[in-house]
């Protein structure tokens, strides 16, 4: 072999070398571009339900908190935790609080019965009301602060709050909750409530607000759409 | 020359080859910075690849008592990390008030868990294949299993 051609296939070999030592820099790269179309397709595609918690507090820190979790990953993940009362996506419930209450009668009751308001509770302290309306259960309570709650006795400590602008503070919780989440809850059992097919079931519902609690210092929501970020 | 080029082209490919392997699964991510007198910087690089390999290095009577410790919550670490994989990009948990934010969330296929907070930054990111190894690892050396 001649000189020349030695030396042309030594420099063609160290290029080949020098090309596939920097390869992976370009196939990391094309592999981040591939891994963000993807991403990008999954969320163009996936109609995924999602369960948004947000809690605001006004009090001195600021504090917010926000969670957002797939209703499908709850669900999956829900059946692996053993722990407590909490076995297989399924809640042990007290026995010896329920003992005066049938709730699966009580549930059954409500579910055949026609809409309209089944509880209204109306009082210096609370106004409480519990309804049925358009396949859903709701509930609403509104604690009228100080207004009556203190009555006479605290007439002073009221007099205090009012000067400091607490006076008309009303703490709110509104609880809706589609019919066919709470069947789906009790279908599991008398002493068990099924948490994975209640999941399932608020998946097929639509975009939602499940709780909303307004007080003093918090505010509370609780809901469910398609998004996978709050707003 | 010839004998230079093969060398070369020897060790160029056993480099690609190593490099891909040992980057493959990406690179753990660790920074934590304490804004104190003494307190420690650290910033920490490691391809993800390693934790696997480490995991296969430790005894296994060792692996077993790991395992045991984290027998409650193993198999729902490794469900949890299976299931996060499917989802695209998300924010899981923000917490913020005043002096500290919390956030943990998904992004591209990593867990990335941030804390800021005035006395300390840390800054945590695995990919989620690292987490489905180890949770199955544990799962997997688990007495009786």
């Amino acid at each position: 072999m001649s000189s020349a051609r030695q030396s042309f296939i030594g420099r063609v070999a160290l290029i080949a070398a020098t090309a596939i030592v920097l390869s992976p820099i370009g196939a990391l790269a094309q592999t981040a571009n591939d891994k963000t179309s993807s991403s990008a397709a999954t969320t163009s595609t996936k109609a995924d339900r999602w369960l948004h918690v947000r809690v605001i507090s006004t009090d001195g820190k600021g504090e917010t908190v926000r969670v957002n979790v797939p209703l499908e990953l709850a669900e999956r993940v829900l059946p692996a935790v053993n722990h407590d009362r909490l076995h297989n996506g399924k809640v042990k419930i007290e026995c010896a609080h329920m003992d005066d209450v049938d709730l699966h009668a009580l549930v059954d009751a409500i579910r055949s019965s026609k809409d309209g308001e089944y509880v209204t509770v109306q009082s210096s302290d609370n106004d409480v009301r519990v309804a049925k309306q358009g396949g859903y259960l709701l509930v609403h309570v509104l604690d009228h602060g100080y207004r009556g709650k203190h009555g006479i006795k605290d007439k002073d400590e009221a007099a205090e709050k009012s000067a400091v602008g607490k006076s008309n503070e009303k703490n709110e919780v509104e609880v809706k909750v589609p019919m066919k989440v709470i069947d789906a809850l009790f279908s599991a059992g008398k002493d068990e409530l099924d948490l994975v097919a209640a999941l399932h079931a608020l998946s097929a519902a639509g975009d939602t607000e499940l709780v909303s609690v307004k007080d003093r210092d918090n505010t509370v929501r609780v809901w469910l759409d398609s998004k996978n970020v709050t707003d | 020359m010839i004998f230079l080029a093969k060398a070369a082209l020897g060790l160029g490919g056993t480099l690609v080859l190593a490099g891909a392997y040992t980057f493959h699964e990406g690179v753990i991510r660790v920074d934590v910075d304490e804004f104190r007198e003494g307190g420690s910087h650290v910033h920490f690089w490691a391809p993800a690849a390693v934790v696997p390999m480490a995991f296969r290095l430790i005894p296994k009577q060792h692996m077993q008592h790991v395992s045991e410790q984290a027998r409650q919550f193993a198999p729902v670490a490794h469900t949890f990390v299976r299931e996060l994989k499917k989802f695209p990009d998300f924010e899981l948990v923000d917490v913020r008030d005043a002096n500290e934010h919390v956030q943990i969330r998904t992004h591209d296929g990593k867990l990335q868990i941030d804390v800021v907070d005035s006395n300390e930054n840390v800054h945590l990111l695995v990919p989620l294949a690292v987490l489905d190894d180890i949770s199955s690892q544990l799962e997997a050396n688990l007495p009786g299993a």
